[in-house]
């Protein structure tokens, strides 16, 4: 009785701490988005009409690492770490396939014939990545896949730090150059001031939402697909009407990062930068949007992958780059303490 | 016979260098100032039965900073392979790297110098060569009374004191006494310097700002800033980016574009991705882009792409080829180290620190009648150096440490595949 009255005490005591740190992200949420307004307002609308276009690029790569963790998730219940660093790989692989297809910056390739070189290249990247994925999964979680949920995790932290090694070894610490290869050509949207749509910009996000359509096409209507959601709902039913669980597991974490590589290959491309342990913030900042969408959901990991995209290039363009994390980690602690299962709710199994 | 008077005779110098070691302990034990004559002594004895010093450097030659780091060291070790002992006393080049997983770290620096310290034979060093590494090294350096000098440390509050320093340049000293010393101009010469060439060479008045958000890159972000609004320029807009966590400067040069920049400055180094704002640049805002010593070397020409025509650095040390007394040097270290990437802006500042100390030693050795001089006197040495003839400047102190004039370079990139070009030169007085 007495320890049951402590405990509503204690209950209601953090309630009420609950509350003001509620208020207070809510109050700064207010004030940047009320700081935000009389910026656009003086900025003029082109500015934020460009803003909004990186915003979606931003958004696309995001979106595309945060599927893999989503997917993964959804059937393991594993927040598999070195899903960033597979990201980073992807870069790094396609990195060096560039000069082996004969594709350099200012070199003799250009236009039309950069299509080909550069869609091998991606298909290259994206399967060596997905072969590394799957290796990681077989090696590191699947003789785990009994074991207390907390193993599994350590070693997926595990697998980040040796992927982080190889690839620092590989190409030294510094921040590579990646060559800037895409047309610079843009579309300009109402004169020279106003904004422009630069090819760049609409190839991430033509590749990303491809991916995501072919994703979603692939989980929706094929039996392998059909077979991955059956074992996310309930493993042992779906082993019991013959799915052969491993194989679609290791096909999950495959497919999962084949996108990552391909975000990995769009991020140099786009951004002409590249380091060996980008993947830690950029697979925080993915685990993160997939959480917000609602993890296990994959609409919900491509939905919030742009949301945070575009938070990142408001706050980038308007505010200040040191107040961009700050924003987006507030607004996921909101999002979560008024809906625990993200925005389109969690797909994952009853129990 | 001559066998036992052997195993006297080392038994007997054991005893009397324990003696010694105990008696150099004590003294600085029982002494209130550390050690100004107790341990000098006790380094002064230990050293001379070697008859060696040592002149160390402390600089980062490995990862993305050995670009400038390599050839800065370069230019040390070629002074001291041309001086190699004086009145019997050897001289030895002892290179340490300040780096931590390919960049320039304080921490690494400190425990550097803890180890030079810790060497009795150690009497002076080269460097460092960032200003944040400087600001953990000099305390430690002082009360070990260890001479630095740095052939590329620009920031102001490592010598002058501002109201805007911290921590203060007193409070970096804890000794009281000077022991730290440079040849380049302070960013309150070099920030302004480029904002002048901006307006009067380039003629062009609106220039948008970035800064690594580093001591060094804010710091010379932010005097370039002053003068260039002193002086009748604009400010179009200005960010101090997380340089690790940012990839996507494009919304800064979008906003440049919008509000009408002529320029860009970056208050940033290539180790700090200045030059990937360059790349990022292509297709949005074709200006010329403006930069401290930071950005001159290969990397950011690397980093830039397609993009490196158009750009500018200002180098806070003069260039040795405009000196033609300095020709048969220059000619030496070019045979000694042939590849083009050996030989970098400071490669010759960096020699002329290495003999600015030897000179200082020498005089040490003279001053102490022809013994292994003590740190201390070192350090008295630099300090009265005066009228000194280097490969790109004629040296002498002022009490802070500051030289008492430096030379200003710049520098811009030209031709295809880019390279850094000499442009012109002038100097500054203190």
């Amino acid at each position: 009785m007495v320890s049951s009255v402590a405990n509503a005490r204690a209950r209601l005591v953090a309630g009420s701490r609950g509350r003001l740190l509620n208020g207070t992200l809510f109050a700064l949420i207010a004030i940047a988005l009320v700081i935000l307004a009389t910026k656009v307002a003086t900025n003029g609308p082109a500015y934020f009409i460009q803003i909004v276009v990186y915003g979606l690029a931003n958004g696309s790569i995001f979106a595309l690492i945060a599927l893999g963790y989503t997917m993964v998730y959804g059937i393991v219940e594993l927040i598999n770490f070195a899903h960033g660093d597979v990201f980073t790989l992807g870069g790094f692989i396609s990195l060096w396939l560039l000069p082996i297809f004969g594709v350099t910056e200012g070199g003799t390739v250009t236009g039309a014939g950069l299509i080909l070189p550069l869609l091998a290249i991606l298909v290259i990247s994206m399967i060596l990545c997905a072969v590394v994925n799957v290796t990681i999964e077989r090696v590191a979680y699947r003789p785990l896949r009994h074991a207390p949920r907390l193993t599994p995790l350590i070693t997926a932290v595990g697998m980040s730090f040796v992927l982080e090694g190889i690839m620092f070894l590989w190409r030294g610490p510094f921040n590579l150059h990646y060559p800037n290869v895409l047309p610079a050509t843009s579309i300009e949207l109402g004169g020279a001031n106003g904004p422009a749509i630069g090819f760049k910009d609409v190839a991430v996000i033509v590749i990303a939402v491809v991916l995501m359509v072919a994703l979603t096409l692939f989980v929706e209507r094929t039996k392998l697909g059909k077979a991955m959601r059956a074992t996310a709902q309930d493993r042992d039913a779906a082993e019991l009407m013959g799915i052969d669980i491993n194989r679609t597991i290791a096909a999950t974490f495959f497919i999962g990062a084949l996108l990552a590589g391909a975000g990995g290959m769009i991020f140099g491309l786009y951004y002409n930068t590249i380091t060996f342990d980008q993947g830690f913030t950029a697979g925080l900042v993915a685990f993160t949007a997939a959480v917000f969408g609602g993890i296990g959901n994959i609409q919900g990991a491509a939905l919030g992958g742009l949301v945070i995209g575009m938070i990142q290039s408001l706050s980038d363009g308007y505010f200040d780059t040191a107040w961009t994390q700050v924003l987006i980690f507030a607004i996921l602690v909101l999002v979560l303490v008024f809906r625990p299962t993200g925005i389109l709710g969690m797909r994952v199994p009853e129990k | 016979m001559q066998k036992r008077w052997l195993s006297m005779a080392s038994v007997l110098t054991a005893i009397a260098l324990v003696a010694a070691a105990c008696g150099g302990g004590g003294t600085s034990g029982t002494t209130s100032t550390p050690g100004a004559s107790g341990s000098g002594a006790a380094a002064t004895t230990a050293a001379a039965t070697t008859g060696e010093i040592i002149i160390a450097s402390d600089l980062p030659t490995s990862g993305a900073d050995a670009s400038s780091g390599l050839p800065t060291q370069n230019g040390a070790a070629f002074a001291l392979s041309q001086t190699t002992s004086y009145k019997g006393i050897k001289f030895t080049f002892k290179p340490f790297d300040d780096t931590v997983n390919g960049v320039h770290d304080p921490q690494k620096g400190a425990q550097n110098v803890q180890q030079m310290l810790s060497d009795p034979k150690v009497v002076a060093m080269v460097g460092p060569f960032n200003s944040n590494v400087a600001r953990a090294e000099i305390p430690i350096a002082n009360q070990g009374q260890l001479a630095m000098m740095s052939p590329s440390n620009t920031n102001e509050c490592l010598t002058q004191t501002f109201p805007y320093c911290d921590p203060q340049p007193a409070a970096l000293r804890p000794t009281g006494k000077n022991n730290y010393f440079r040849i380049a101009a302070p960013d309150t010469v070099q920030g302004p310097a480029m904002a002048d060439y901006i307006l009067n060479t380039l003629k062009l008045t609106k220039v948008a700002v970035f800064s690594d958000n580093e001591t060094f890159g804010k710091g010379v972000a932010d005097n370039f800033v002053k003068r260039l609004t002193a002086k009748g320029g604009t400010l179009t807009n200005r960010s101090d980016f997380d340089w690790k966590t940012t990839n996507d400067f494009k919304p800064f040069i979008n906003d440049a574009k919008a509000k009408g920049a002529q320029v860009i400055y970056a208050g940033a180094t290539s180790a700090t991705k200045a030059c990937i704002v360059r790349s990022q640049m292509t297709g949005i805002l074709d200006v010329p882009f403006t930069g401290p010593d930071g950005i001159g070397d290969d990397q950011c020409l690397k980093d830039s792409g397609s993009n490196t025509a158009n750009m500018y650095f200002t180098n806070a040390a003069g260039d040795a080829g405009q000196n033609p007394d300095a020709a048969s040097t220059v000619a030496a270290f070019k045979q000694a180290y042939p590849k083009a990437s050996d030989l970098g802006a400071y490669t010759f500042p960096a020699y002329d620190c290495a003999f600015i100390l030897i000179d200082a030693v020498k005089r040490a050795i003279d001053a102490a009648g022809g013994k292994v001089p003590t740190r201390q006197q070192v350090i008295d040495a630099v300090q009265s150096t005066s009228g000194l003839k280097g490969t790109v400047g004629t040296y002498a102190f002022d009490a802070n440490g500051d030289p008492k004039s430096a030379t200003m370079a710049f520098w811009a990139s030209k031709g295809t595949p880019a390279a850094w070009v000499f442009q012109s030169q002038f100097s500054v007085g203190q």
